[in-house]
């Protein structure tokens, strides 16, 4: 399928430098140009008016290493919307916009609390520190609590930014002797809080074991710092690992009610429950949005996918899960310019050539992939492995069952955080799940993220070259080292596909400028 | 009243021009990427600057 | 000194897999428990009728069929395990039960069920994959107890016909600890200062204990309890320090050897397949069930870096601390095999502060799962015997 009516979407490869940051910003024809300059400037003045006009937050900015990042934060946006027209860059700002705004307060609240910095102490007294990879509906019934995750600001979200942003708490972590094959996520984090360059802020913390080994482990190196020398308390909430058993799910929900309790302890505020069936409402009709968006993606003119699914789909699902009606509103409006969008076929690239699942976990470090795939190859990325998570509907009225359901279904959501829900549960849900979405999506190619030291997904890369075959599906490996572009950098992960594409497929590039660029040094 | 209104819509007027052109600036920075180049040569003096004047308590 | 009775029958039992008492008893019928990890409640494989293996792959060569299906980036053990599955190394078994306890034996059990390694021909094989608790704490036990229940006790009823009533498990806790007992006398023996076994024995005659029938081994156990009452330490010591081992699996002696050859005696075996934790009796009593107690206390004294609450990763600090000052270690070996994640995080934090904290010099090392051409090796642990004996030299403690 071709659409030759996409205004300055030839030549994409023409914007990149040798250096940083681009030579200029894409010409989107008058009205998407006009619009994409609103947005601009709508950040600039969200992160002006959140972040910088506050002294204290200019003083965090020289003490935090992982700020300087957030210098890329408009580049970032540029990066997603590459290509992008119409509903498509209307989607995509509404997501990206609104997590703009979102992180430039979580910045704002950390530094206000942080010991260091603005020592807040009344603020800290209600912040709860969560982990990064933790769901937060365990704070859905906490209006008055502030929850803050130390590391979304300090690893997660740079890193996203600046594919180097990781890289120097990475070598910390090794200098103080951590084997170099463990993942960098949980990795960086460790050193994070080794360098001294995390925040001290919150009255207590709740970690947890989701995604993995890795991040279990991780926080053992972080709990040590935090509460034997920061005199925060923490509680791990433990989440099973076998999450499709029921013979685990009392396990899951007694570990939430202990953490709920200990929360209730420590920050001397009662479980709302009014409020958390608000939010347990706002989380369904973002589940429906997603499956609404995911039933697109199954016809011939996907709207809302690739980083438009998966940045949005970790965001909401996970940071937010239903405690903010902000979210609720863009769900709305992007629901709103799908729909407008499938109405009148729109495509959001010049040429759709393949049908592709993307599964396995994404290099954090070139999340703007997705865009290339499309843009460079025609390759439509309809869904990833982090948006399949969860589509039951929760229980979302005040009863007395409910209440006790609730429990069940927060457990249900915390094992089901994105990609652990996947990489954990057995080979059923990583393994055979894919192979019928790959049907319900009427998908002809896999591509499949191979993180080199996720070790749950590694441990089935055999298995998933036998079905591959078996099914007679292009299965494209695409490795990487999530965190660390060192190992292989975003050239050597677009190599990846352009072997595969001239060689297997014999094809040339819908977009020749983009096959090589020299982005080494880039954000 | 005439020699009034003829001030305020002067001074309307010099304020439209003032907020095209400064819109036009911002156009321009938007459009070459100006705020992103100035940024990225930040980039540096910061990285010095956490290399050399940040104090930190670096142990496990 | 001289050489112990059954040493080189104990050895023998550990080349093969499929060894000579695993063979007599599955002759007598009884059938075989192939587990992996040490989470596996002992006692509950070792019922009557059945006997628990703990998988080992003695003698590993090439894993490349292993690597193709699980990639180099998984450790060493755990692919060791599958290719042997895959060559047929343990069709002797006929369940296999395996805790989800890491991702990288989570992956080995299932690519050993998805390819078929073991059940071909066996209608009542089968294989389970357990949750375990991450904490050790009231709901950790209750969820441990269910999965003993599940996925432990009821296929054993279901396929085998196994009694698995409280009477018969406190019947099997009986003779688990009559081993346990033995091995940890004979373990005395690694004290004073002129101890008359080796590491390297005490690892053959321990490891033995997962890798065979426990009861097949009691009587030789108890003659070589009794020779050791008897045998005379050499003159001259061969070794210079004593260090404490701790870390992640060995199940292969050869690697405690290699650290005894370049001087290391190693006091302390706080590794898996070791009898720290995993050789401690287990104590009943009449006032609760006894899956209940078993659970309890292989939680409580689990030392697996995968529990992670802050009390248990302090307790593993302490745990060491303890063993090393019972058994007058003068430094202590953090190991790890390559690529294990639970354990890089667990020999950073555990080498720093058993050396900051608790003062004791400490080797932290990560190994390849075969010992074969470990020269590197070896002289970074001569290094780390030189430095503990100037330590010593100049009064450290």
């Amino acid at each position: 399928m071709k659409d030759e009516n996409r205004i300055g979407t030839q030549n994409l490869g023409s914007l990149y430098t040798d250096g940083r940051v681009r030579s200029r910003r894409e010409w989107r024809g008058v009205v998407d140009t006009a619009y994409d300059f609103s947005r601009w400037l709508h950040n600039w003045i969200t992160m002006f008016r959140v972040v910088l006009v506050k002294p204290r937050n200019i003083k965090a900015m020289f003490r935090y290493r992982w700020m300087a990042s957030y210098l890329a934060v408009p580049m970032m946006i540029d990066r997603h919307t590459q290509g992008l027209r119409n509903e498509h860059l209307r989607i995509c700002h509404e997501e990206q916009d609104l997590i703009v705004e979102d992180v430039a307060k979580l910045l704002d609240k950390l530094f206000r609390g942080d010991r260091r910095i603005g020592n807040d102490k009344e603020f800290s007294s209600k912040v709860v520190l969560v982990d990064e990879n933790e769901m937060q509906s365990i704070m859905m019934g906490f209006p008055t609590v502030v929850p803050l995750s130390r590391e979304i600001a300090s690893t997660y979200i740079p890193v996203l930014l600046n594919q180097r942003a990781a890289l120097h708490y990475i070598d910390v972590a090794q200098e103080y002797g951590l084997a170099g094959d463990v993942c960098p996520m949980p990795e960086a984090e460790a050193g994070v809080s080794i360098d001294d360059d995390a925040p001290v802020l919150g009255c207590c913390a709740v970690q947890c074991n989701t995604t993995c080994d890795g991040s279990l482990m991780g926080n053992s190196v972080i709990s040590k710092r935090l509460e034997l020398e920061d005199g925060i308390p923490v509680f791990q909430l433990a989440t099973p690992l076998r999450h499709r058993e029921d013979d685990v799910q009392e396990y899951a929900a007694q570990e939430i009610r202990n953490a709920i309790a200990f929360i209730e302890e420590k920050t001397g505020e009662k479980w709302d429950w009014t409020h958390y069936f608000e939010c347990a409402k706002r989380v369904n009709y973002a589940t429906e949005c997603r499956l609404n968006w995911l039933e697109m993606n199954r016809t011939d003119y996907p709207q809302v996918f690739g980083s438009n699914l998966a940045l949005y789909t970790e965001t909401n699902y996970m940071a937010i899960s239903g405690r903010l009606k902000v979210f609720e509103d863009a769900d709305r409006k992007i629901s709103a310019l799908a729909e407008k969008a499938f109405k009148k076929k729109r495509m959001a690239a010049n040429e759709y050539r393949h049908r592709a699942i993307i599964w396995g976990v994404q290099s954090h470090y070139y999340m703007d992939f997705l865009v290339w795939l499309l843009n460079c190859w025609g390759i439509v990325p309809l869904t990833d492995m982090l948006s399949m998570v969860n589509t039951r509907m929760i229980a979302d009225t005040d009863t007395p069952e409910n209440r006790e359901q609730a429990i069940y279904d927060i457990a249900w959501l915390t094992e089901n955080m994105i990609m652990r829900n996947r990489t954990h549960g057995g080979y059923k849900v990583l393994l055979d799940e894919l192979w019928e979405f790959v049907e319900e999506f009427n998908a002809d190619m896999v591509i499949l993220w191979e993180h080199m030291s996720c070790k749950a997904l590694d441990g089935m890369h055999g298995m998933f070259e036998e079905k591959a075959r078996e099914k007679g599906i292009h299965l494209v490996w695409v490795s990487h080292d999530l965190f660390d572009p060192r190992v292989i950098s975003r050239q050597g992960v677009r190599d990846q596909i352009n072997s595969y594409m001239r060689t297997v497929m014999n094809e040339e590039p819908v977009d020749p400028s983009l096959e090589i660029l020299n982005d080494a040094e880039s954000w | 009243m005439k020699t009034i209104g003829k001030k305020l819509l002067l001074i309307l007027l010099k304020l439209c021009l003032f907020a095209v052109a400064g819109l036009a600036l911002l156009f321009v920075v938007y459009f070459f990427n100006l705020d992103m180049k100035l940024t990225a040569a930040m980039e540096p003096v910061l990285t010095w600057f956490y290399d050399n004047r940040v104090k930190r308590d670096q142990h496990l | 000194m001289k050489d112990l009775k059954y040493l080189t029958w104990f050895e023998d039992l550990l080349q093969e897999a499929n060894n000579e008492l695993v063979v007599r008893a599955r002759e007598e019928g009884k059938r075989c428990v192939s587990y992996i990890c040490e989470n596996s409640p002992e006692p509950l494989l070792n019922l009557d009728g059945c006997f628990s293996v703990r998988l080992r792959a003695p003698r590993t060569g090439s894993m490349e069929m292993a690597t193709y299906y699980m990639t180099s980036f998984l450790c060493e053990y755990s692919r060791a395990l599958l290719e042997r599955a895959i060559e047929g190394g343990y069709n002797f078994s006929d369940c296999l039960i395996a805790p989800d306890g890491c991702s990288m034996i989570n992956r080995c059990a299932e690519n050993m069920e998805l390819l078929h390694t073991m059940d071909k021909g066996k209608e009542h094989f089968f294989y389970e994959h357990m949750e375990i608790p991450m904490k050790a704490d009231d709901n950790g036990l209750n969820l441990y107890v269910l999965q003993c229940k599940n996925h432990i006790l009821t296929p054993l009823k279901e396929n085998f016909g196994i009694d698995v009533s409280d009477a018969a498990i406190r019947k099997a806790v009986t003779e688990h600890n009559r081993v346990c007992e033995l091995i940890r006398a004979i373990g005395e023996f690694r004290k004073g200062e002129k101890p008359v076994i080796t590491g390297y024995e005490y690892s053959v005659i321990t490891m033995a204990t997962y890798a065979a029938p426990k009861a097949m081994l009691i009587d030789r156990l108890e003659e070589t309890l009794e020779e050791l009452r008897k045998r005379e330490p050499d003159v001259k010591s061969p070794f210079r320090v004593r260090v404490a081992l701790v870390g992640s699996e060995i199940d292969d002696p050869e690697f405690i050897k290699l650290v005894e050859e370049t001087g290391a005696f190693v006091c302390v075996d706080r590794y898996c397949y070791g009898s720290f934790p995993g050789r401690d009796p287990i104590t009943l009593t009449d006032d609760e069930d006894a899956l209940t107690q078993i659970c309890r206390q292989y939680m409580y004294r689990a030392q697996c870096p995968r529990y992670m609450n802050t009390a248990k990763l302090l307790e593993r600090r302490s745990y060491v601390d303890r063993l090393a000052r019972e058994y007058g270690a003068d430094g202590i070996l953090y190991e790890q095999v390559k690529f294990c994640d639970p354990w890089a995080y667990d020999r950073m934090l555990g080498s720093h502060i058993m050396r900051n904290e608790y003062g004791y010099p400490v080797l932290s090392i990560d190994r390849p799962y075969t010992v074969s051409g470990v020269g590197q090796l070896r002289t970074r642990i001569q290094a780390f015997i030189e430095s503990v004996e100037i330590k010593k030299l100049h009064g450290g403690s």
